[in-house]
């Protein structure tokens, strides 16, 4: 019976070519912009996502005031409290860092200097061109050793090896560092510019730069199977508790992904019920629609009736004309603001993400149209008398 | 009792037309029996059509009582009413009625759609209907591909199809021109022969006269 009615469907829809493309083409827009503003959006957010991921999703620096210099808080010790008292650290990094000019024979250039301990390399899982980061005895003999980003080694050692040269680094006096690694190119982001960093051991580090126990700054791996953000949140407060809100910042890529996901989320769920409202438009069209076929086919229902059609098989029969009009355009639909997704993300070099949930979401809504404007006029045909409907020219 | 396929009691049909009331049907009451060819005469306005559309279920009179193979219609639903016409009466309209967009064997199936038969029985009735009404070569024609002969032909394939207690012909010669229109009468005439009940609904005096009983009928009430 139903695939009969859609057969009919089909019928009356070929019957009208015209007529019915023009009513369809409501839905089909109204579909289409609701698809199209939600991929568009969810690959803007994921694109906007991917760059800030790159700093580490699982990261969290932490970098106390200048006030707390000369507290005794944000010693080394540190680290071994913050591991201890938050559950879900894996560890804690801590790092010194400036800038210095670094100089191999007549080139030259500025560079950021980090002192980092030898494990910093395998906890945010750094790659190598060549050679490798530096080793715990490195750190605790304090050698004069360093990793190089990839464009401090272009500009340096353009097109020879570095591992196993020198380069001197220049901070009161010039000292030479014998290069051990050269790190593989990485997209900078907001906290880290790999590229353009030179990597020494933390202790050599204090010895030449600073002198001092304060650190810098303290990268925070969080443990697997923890999320991120809940963990930041419990480092904020468990720091709040010590230095006060003025005391520290914090960073982490994955609050700001979460935030950039937020208003992006929030942008398009207000686009896209704009769009909705133009697929209630298209609704307002399948229901004019319905009613001329309803009108048209006045005396078709009376034979129907006549052969012994109920009111509920008439009813049926044009509710599921409704529905096939409306969920063909509802594919349409789909295919259209796809197609658009597309050609936006191509434009904007994002990758596509295209939103499945907007396919159901949009077609369940076109469907939703469909039920709720074919309901009047299928009402109207279920109850038309069918001796007037018989005898209506 | 048994025997009667139809039965009439003091059936009574009233319009409201603004301030009057119109007694399209005023107080008959007949039996019509099983296998019996019957026409029901009367000029235009004498309450035929009033009748004919109560003994197909398409209305329901204001008194009386009307019994279709033994069951009272009166009070019935309109779902009810439709499982009565599709169950028991094979309509047969002066304009055809086919559906314009199906096929003739499509629209022969469509009373076995409604009947709730399966695809491949509803096929092979069909056939089979469109077969004894001659047109088993014409079944995949649709109703503008056909002669007026050849359509009224379908419809009365339309109307045996869900094998009814009556056959109801509504003027179903008065579109054709004289020889097809006998084909037409012939062909009830057979279908009567082989135990069918047929009621034939007409103003034609020699058309009505070819039916083995008559009804006449004149301001809505029966002519003695």
């Amino acid at each position: 019976m139903i695939i009969e009615n859609i057969k009919l469907a089909f019928n009356a829809m070929r019957g009208n070519k015209m007529r019915t493309a023009l009513s369809l083409l409501g839905i089909v827009i109204g579909v289409a912009s609701v698809v199209a503003i939600l991929t568009i959006g969810e690959s803007a957010s994921q694109s906007i996502t991917d760059a800030i991921a790159v700093g580490g999703l699982d990261m969290v620096t932490i970098y106390p005031s200048a006030g707390q210099r000369n507290t005794g808080i944000f010693n080394e010790e540190f680290s071994t409290m913050l591991k201890r008292d938050v559950e879900g650290v894996d560890s804690v990094l801590p790092q010194n860092s400036s800038t210095a000019r670094v100089r191999v024979g007549q080139e030259s250039t500025n560079a950021s200097i980090v002192g980092v301990l030898s494990d910093y390399g395998d906890v945010l899982s750094l790659e190598y061109t060549d050679g490798a980061f530096f080793e715990a005895m490195d750190n605790i003999n304090r050698r004069q050793v360093a990793v190089l980003g990839a464009d401090i080694a272009e500009t340096l050692f353009p097109g020879q090896a570095a591992v196993g040269q020198y380069i001197s680094l220049f901070r009161n006096q010039a000292k030479n560092y014998l290069v051990v690694g050269v790190l593989d190119k990485k997209d900078p982001t907001f906290s880290l510019s790999y590229n353009n960093t030179v990597y020494i051991p933390y202790n050599t580090y204090g010895q030449r730069f600073i002198r001092t126990t304060n650190v810098g700054a303290f990268v925070v791996k969080i443990a697997d199977g923890y999320d991120t953000i809940a963990v930041s949140d419990v480092i904020t407060e468990y720091l709040d508790d010590i230095v006060g809100t003025d005391g520290y910042s914090i960073f982490s890529p994955a609050s700001l992904a979460e935030m950039a996901d937020q208003i992006t989320g929030t942008f398009s769920s207000f686009l896209a019920l704009i769009a909705a409202i133009s697929l209630l438009v298209g609704g307002i069209g399948i229901m004019n629609i319905m009613l001329v076929s309803v009108a048209e086919r006045t005396r078709e229902i009376g034979v129907r009736k006549a052969l012994g059609a109920s009111p509920s098989v008439i009813r049926g029969q044009f509710l599921i004309e409704a529905l096939t009009l409306t969920i063909l355009g509802g594919i349409l639909g789909v295919l259209l603001g796809s197609l658009l997704s597309f050609a936006v993300t191509n434009l904007m070099e994002w990758s596509l993400h295209l939103s499945y949930a907007s396919f159901i979401l949009a077609l369940g809504f076109s469907m939703f149209v469909g039920v709720f404007f074919g309901w009047y006029p299928a009402m109207k045909a279920s109850k038309l008398d069918p001796i007037d409907a018989l005898n209506y020219e | 009792m048994s025997e009667h396929v139809i039965t009439l009691s003091d059936v009574r049909r009233y319009y409201v037309m603004g301030e009057f009331v119109v007694k399209a049907l005023d107080g008959v009451t007949v039996s019509i029996n099983k296998g019996e060819f019957t026409s029901i005469m009367g000029p235009s306005g004498s309450g035929k059509s009033t009748m004919m559309n109560l003994i197909g279920c398409l209305d329901t009179p204001t008194s009386g009582k009307i019994l279709i193979d033994g069951e009272d219609t009166s009070g019935m639903s309109e779902a009810e009413l439709a499982f009565i016409r599709n169950e028991k009466v094979g309509f047969v309209f002066q304009q055809f009625n086919l559906l314009g967009k199906l096929t003739a064997l499509e629209n022969v199936i469509t009373p076995l759609l409604y009947a709730g038969v399966s695809v491949r029985e509803r096929r092979n009735r069909a056939i089979e209907a469109l077969t004894r009404v001659g047109l088993g070569d014409r079944m995949s024609h649709r109703p503008n591909e056909l002669s007026g002969g050849q359509k009224q032909r379908v419809a009365i394939a339309r109307a045996l199809v869900n094998n009814p207690s009556i056959l109801l012909a509504d003027e179903p010669t008065g579109a054709l021109d004289t020889k097809t229109g006998n084909q037409i009468m012939e062909l009830f005439d057979e279908l009567n022969s082989e135990g069918r009940t047929v009621i034939l609904v007409t103003h034609d005096r020699e058309l009505g006269l070819k039916a083995k009983r008559q009804i006449h009928i004149r301001d809505g009430k029966l002519e003695a």
